[in-house]
Parts: structure tokens; C-alpha cells; sequence
């Protein structure tokens, strides 16, 4: 198997349609009761980690105004460096597609008819007027690796018992500086995220919901991500199907077939 | 005291004694002189320099009024699309029917992201009426190589510092990503006809220029824009026209929209307000120098005729009329200078006003509206006021001195 960079960065919600939710059949369910952080972060990083995976999802952008956004789309991934994504729905973003590998980023709109690839310090940028940079939809730091973790507490969080785990970056180049993580101490999946700047300011909550059981593990089908600087937005991510573990063609994950589609 | 007495001649007296020691009345004559060339020039070169920033800012950001969506100001940072002002078709023709508006143009406003030769830049995308925008925009004014983009045509004139870091050069192609009014991800792919560059540091390091109806395509702002400028040819009373045509558009459309004055865009007035009084400092410190050059001139002039004002004092000449012989000497040399000043002042100024100066270099990297050239705006006000200013200058500036030759009693200045 390819070497798996933990996910579940689900910080940014175009990163997590990217990768295209990823899981891996590993999920053992541990009731340790000497836990350190680091084994805390590696049982969810197992949980939310999947080998392959095909997905199709909505996303719901809601507004300050009241506007609602709907979309469809469908999206397919291979470990967490290969992921490829097309919009179905509404008509007038269908064939819009996003194609990752590795930090590296294309973007192929049907007008446009050619691929964009984002890069260097653009990827930072918010992609342009949305509350995303194209920087969350392709960074995806190993919170084992990237982050100093401490148990803050155990509390309980809407009926499930958790631990609070604060992350502070080993790295200046990541997007959040500190994160703030409830992780449910049965099911090692995280159930609310704040993330903050190097500030300390926070940028972003994300709540993590519709927990449902995979076999033997659990995972969230919904993510809602609340942008607390632009504060007129909130998205939904709702998982409408997911397969595991499925063949994926090589091409997929390939500018052509980005320019080419399903 | 007997009225005979005043009948000494003092202007005929002081203007005799300026006489007396050329060079040195020179000096203090060409001190004048150069503060006051100095006051003319400066007055009209900052009017030149506010008349710029204004002229460009309506041009290219604030018209003398303009529409946009209710709630946009305050979201302006963001560049909403979905919020613009819709039904141009009608709107755009109504508005041009009130007398007092001279033109009024759509404009589309957004950030894009700019893939060009393989790399990645932000961009200012504007979606303009290429043939309406000559005398406002001015593309045509702007245009370094290549041609204006054409309506209908998917075409872009891209900002010659912009071009330069893209890699892209004319007959070239341009990916531009962006917002749709839908708040969506929408994007055009464009031949670069033109580069641009307007002497505006960020605009030729941002902005790209499109047709309108490409603009409106890839946003989907159909028969929208996210704003409309009005030009008038009376900008200093565009408050009241705004509040007419706010009344008019209430009327007549159902959008809520806001209808603002140039005037009540304040970001610009404040930076000059702030300014105003930093050159009035300068200015001030430039006379006071002068002020100081007469008092030391004087003094020595003074000093040396101690015996001498000792001797009219002795003959009965009164304290305060060598006081105002020492003044009105002091003001002869104000006048000579101050004539000498606002002369050469304007001369310069009305030089500079046909020719112009460039300072293109020196506004590269800066983020302001402002165009390669200042031409000073003299008035004939601005020598007449320096002109003044001179000469009160110069007369305040030998009170000193006047003090220092009647401190001395007569016997005491005799035998100095």
C-alpha cells in the first residue's frame, strides 16, 4: 500500500471533497486508559484514513442573506494524495473539476476548456471570493507529524464522551498555527475542530455530524464548516453515497482525463 | 509735538537707506524672492497634485456618483457579485435622459485569478463599454502595445507590470478563474490584444480590461454590472444631483441601490485633508527661514547705523518713527522680492502647466490613484497670496531689529 499521510484535515471542506473522504480498513475500537496525545491522533488518523474511496456528496452553502447554494458532486480518492472531483449538479456548475496530487492542484472549468493549475504562493489565496483558499483544499498536514498535541480535557460533547486535544504546528507554512480538537474517546473520530491562526484568533469551526458505523469502525457522512472571520457563510457537507476500497483507474488522477471527464 | 514733525519723508527715507549697501539688500531681497517663487510654485503644484489624485480617482474608481447594489459599500472588501445593479437595458438609458449627467457607464468589478504562460497571479478584472469609457478610463490613453480589446470578442488588455510577471505578452491567452453572481466558480479564457499601462503603479500590476459582455458571460451578470459611474460636467455640486437621481431610480426601479456623491466617498478627501496641512507646515517653515535671513541682514545694517539713529533721535526724530523707518525699509525689501518672487514663481508654474512633470518613476510601487504626470494649476491668487505673505514676512521681520536700535537712548547710542 502507498504511504498514507493521515487525513481527516477536514478543516477546510474543499479539502475534505478533494480527498474525497477517505477511509482504511484498519479500526480496532481501543479503551485505553493511559492514552498519550500521539496515540489519541494515530487511532484517528487510522479511522479517517481509507485507501481508496468513491463518493458522492452535497455541499450546502448558506448565507448571511438567506441564499442557498446546493451542489452535487462526485468525487473519487487513492490514499490522500490523489484525488479527483466533478460537480453534476446545479447545471451551471456541472463539469467543473478539481484534480490534487500531492500539494500539486488543477482547476478545469467546461468554458474555460483547458486545466489551470494553482500554485506557489496562489495557493494561499482565497479562491477568489469564497471563503476557501486553494491552500485547504491541498494542504494536508499529518497532525502526528505537523502538530504538538496536549490533552486539554475530557468532557462531554452532545452525549458522547471526549477528549480535547490542543495542537500547536511544528511548522510556520501550515494554514492554522493551532488547532483545537474533540475527539469521541469510543468511536476515534473527531467530533468539533477550531481552528485558529498564529494569532490565536479563530478562523474556523467545524462540527462533525450524521456518525454512522463502517463495518467496523464509525465515521461522519456530515461535516458543517463555519468561517468565523467571514462571518456570512456556513457549508455543509453531506456524504449522499460512498464506496470503499474500489479500483481506481490510474488515469483519473491525470491532467488529460481532467480536461476530458468520466 | 507739533503735526510738522510727521511730515518726515519715511517711505522716501527707508528706500533710500535699502540703497545704501546694495549686495547686502540683494541678499535679503533674493531671500524673499526665493520663498516667494517657493509659495507660488508650491500652491500650484499641490492644487496640481490634489486636481490629479481627484481627477484619477473619479475616472477610475468613484465617477462623480455612483450605483451600486444597496450593502455593497460594506461588503466591498469581498467584491460580491450577486450583489449588482441588474436591468442596464432600461436603467442606463434613463439615467443618461437627466440633463445633469453627461455620461453614465456599467462597470464589472471583480477579483480573478490570472493563469498565464504556466503561472498563476491575482488579478483586477474590469468588464468595461470600451467606446464609452474614452474621456473616463480613457483604454484607448492607456494602450502600450498591441489593440483595444472588441466587444463581442473574447479579448483582454492585461496591465503591462501584470503582463511582464505572467510571462504573457500580445497574442497570447489568458485563463481568468473567478466569482459568478451565483457565487460560483466561473472563468473566461481570453486573447491578450493589448498591454496596458496607465502610470498607476497597482493598476498596471493588477487590472485587466474586457469587454463588458465577456465580463458578463463568465460572471453571469446578464444585462448587470456592479456598478455604474455617472461623470457630470458641474462634479462640485454632484451631491444634489445624486440625491435626484436616488429619488428618480426609487421611483422608477424596484432594486434598492445606493447612489453616492464623490464627495461622500471621503477615503480620498481625508488622505488630502491629512496632507493640507503637512504643506502648509513646509510652507510656513520656508518664510519663517526668509523671515530669519531679513532679521540677520537688518540687524547688521542696524548695528551699524547706531550713531546714526542717535543722532535723529537727538534731533527729535520719535522712537516710533525710526521704528517705522526701520519697518517700512524692511517691507521696500519685501515688495522688491516679493514682486521678484511671484514673478519667477509663476513663471515656473506656467511653465510646468503646459509642459507637465513627470513622476511615473516615482509612483511605481505606490498603491494610490494617481497618473504619470502633475501639471501645477496656477492661479494668479496663489502669487498674490505668496506675494503677501512676503511682504508681511519681511515687515515682521524687521520689528526685531527696530526693537534693537531704539532700545539705546540717544546718549548712549551716540557714544556707541
Amino acid at each position: 500500500m502507498r504511504r498514507t499521510r493521515p487525513h481527516h484535515d477536514t478543516s477546510a471542506v474543499l479539502g475534505a471533497i478533494l480527498i474525497g473522504l477517505l477511509l482504511t480498513p484498519v479500526g480496532t475500537v481501543a479503551t485505553a486508559q493511559e492514552i498519550s496525545p500521539r496515540d489519541i491522533l494515530e487511532r484517528v488518523d487510522a479511522n479517517m484514513t481509507v485507501r481508496t474511496a468513491r463518493t458522492k456528496a452535497q455541499m450546502t452553502i448558506t448565507y448571511r442573506d438567506g441564499d442557498v447554494r446546493n451542489m452535487l458532486y462526485e468525487a473519487w480518492a487513492e490514499g490522500t494524495d490523489r484525488s479527483f472531483l466533478e460537480f453534476t449538479a446545479p447545471a451551471r456548475d456541472a463539469g467543473s473539476r478539481f484534480l490534487r496530487r500531492g500539494d500539486a492542484m488543477w482547476i478545469f472549468l467546461p468554458r474555460v476548456g483547458k486545466s489551470v493549475r494553482i500554485q506557489g504562493h496562489m495557493l494561499r489565496q482565497g479562491i477568489m471570493g469564497s471563503d476557501f483558499s486553494y491552500g485547504d483544499a491541498s494542504e494536508n498536514p499529518s497532525m502526528v507529524e505537523d502538530y504538538d498535541a496536549t490533552i486539554e480535557s475530557e468532557v462531554d460533547l452532545a452525549g458522547r464522551p471526549t477528549y480535547v486535544l490542543y495542537l500547536t504546528a511544528k511548522r510556520d507554512d501550515l494554514s492554522y498555527q493551532h488547532r483545537r480538537i474533540w475527539i469521541d474517546s469510543e468511536r476515534w473520530i473527531p467530533l468539533k475542530e477550531e481552528l485558529f491562526a498564529k494569532s490565536g484568533k479563530l478562523l474556523k469551526t467545524a462540527t462533525f455530524g450524521d456518525v454512522r458505523q463502517v463495518g467496523r469502525r464509525w465515521y461522519p457522512f456530515a461535516i458543517e464548516m463555519n468561517n468565523e472571520l467571514q462571518t456570512d457563510t456556513r457549508t455543509t457537507l453531506q456524504i449522499l453515497e460512498m464506496d470503499f476500497n474500489v479500483n481506481v483507474p490510474q488515469e483519473v488522477f491525470t491532467v488529460s482525463y481532467l480536461e476530458s471527464g468520466f | 509735538m507739533s503735526r510738522t514733525r510727521r511730515r518726515i519723508p519715511l517711505a522716501r527715507l527707508a528706500w533710500r537707506n535699502a540703497q545704501r549697501n546694495t549686495r547686502r539688500t540683494l541678499l535679503t531681497v533674493s531671500a524673499i524672492t526665493v520663498a516667494v517663487a517657493a509659495l507660488t510654485f508650491a500652491q500650484s503644484y499641490v492644487t496640481g497634485i490634489l486636481g490629479n489624485f481627484l481627477d484619477t480617482y473619479a475616472r477610475t474608481e468613484t465617477g462623480h456618483i455612483r450605483i451600486r447594489a444597496d450593502g455593497y459599500t460594506e461588503r466591498e472588501r469581498f467584491m460580491p457579485l450577486h450583489m449588482n445593479v441588474k436591468g442596464l437595458s432600461d436603467l442606463l438609458p434613463a439615467i443618461r435622459g437627466n440633463p445633469g449627467v453627461v455620461e453614465a457607464i456599467p462597470r464589472i468589478r471583480t477579483a480573478v485569478l490570472v493563469d498565464g504562460a504556466g503561472s498563476n497571479r491575482p488579478g483586477m478584472l474590469l468588464g468595461i463599454d470600451l467606446e464609452r469609457e474614452e474621456g473616463y478610463l480613457n483604454p484607448s490613453e492607456m494602450l502600450l502595445e498591441g489593440r483595444i480589446p472588441r466587444a463581442g470578442h473574447p479579448e483582454v488588455m492585461v496591465g503591462s507590470e501584470l503582463a511582464e510577471k505572467l510571462g504573457v505578452s500580445v497574442g497570447d491567452t489568458v485563463i481568468l478563474l473567478g466569482q459568478t453572481a451565483y457565487r460560483s466558480m466561473g472563468g473566461a479564457r481570453l486573447e491578450v490584444t493589448a498591454l496596458s499601462e496607465m502610470g498607476m503603479a497597482y493598476f498596471d500590476a493588477t487590472f485587466l480590461v474586457a469587454p463588458l459582455d465577456q465580463v458578463q458571460q463568465m460572471t453571469y451578470l446578464d444585462d448587470a454590472s456592479t456598478e455604474i459611474l455617472l461623470f457630470t460636467s458641474r462634479p462640485e455640486s454632484a451631491d444634489s444631483l445624486a440625491r435626484a437621481i436616488a429619488t428618480d431610480l426609487a421611483l422608477a426601479n424596484g432594486q434598492e441601490l445606493e447612489v453616492v456623491s464623490w464627495k461622500d466617498q471621503a477615503q480620498m478627501f481625508r488622505v488630502l485633508d491629512a496632507v493640507k496641512p503637512i504643506f502648509g507646515f513646509i510652507l510656513g517653515l520656508l518664510l519663517l527661514m526668509a523671515g530669519l535671513i531679513i532679521v540677520n541682514t537688518m540687524l547688521m545694517t542696524i548695528m551699524e547705523r547706531t550713531q546714526e539713529f542717535g543722532m535723529q533721535a537727538a534731533l527729535g526724530m520719535r522712537r516710533r518713527d525710526i521704528v517705522v523707518l526701520i519697518v517700512a525699509e524692511g517691507i521696500a525689501i519685501g515688495v522688491i522680492g516679493a514682486i521678484a518672487g511671484s514673478a519667477l514663481g509663476s513663471a515656473v508654474g506656467i511653465w510646468l502647466e503646459a509642459t507637465g512633470i513627470d513622476i511615473t518613476a516615482a509612483t511605481r510601487g505606490i498603491n494610490i490613484p494617481f497618473q504619470g504626470n502633475i501639471y501645477p494649476d496656477w492661479q494668479l491668487s496663489y502669487a498674490l497670496i505668496a506675494a503677501v505673505a512676503g511682504v508681511i514676512t519681511a515687515g515682521l521681520a524687521a520689528l526685531y531689529p527696530a526693537w534693537r536700535a531704539i532700545r539705546n537712548t540717544p546718549a548712549e547710542a551716540l557714544r556707541a
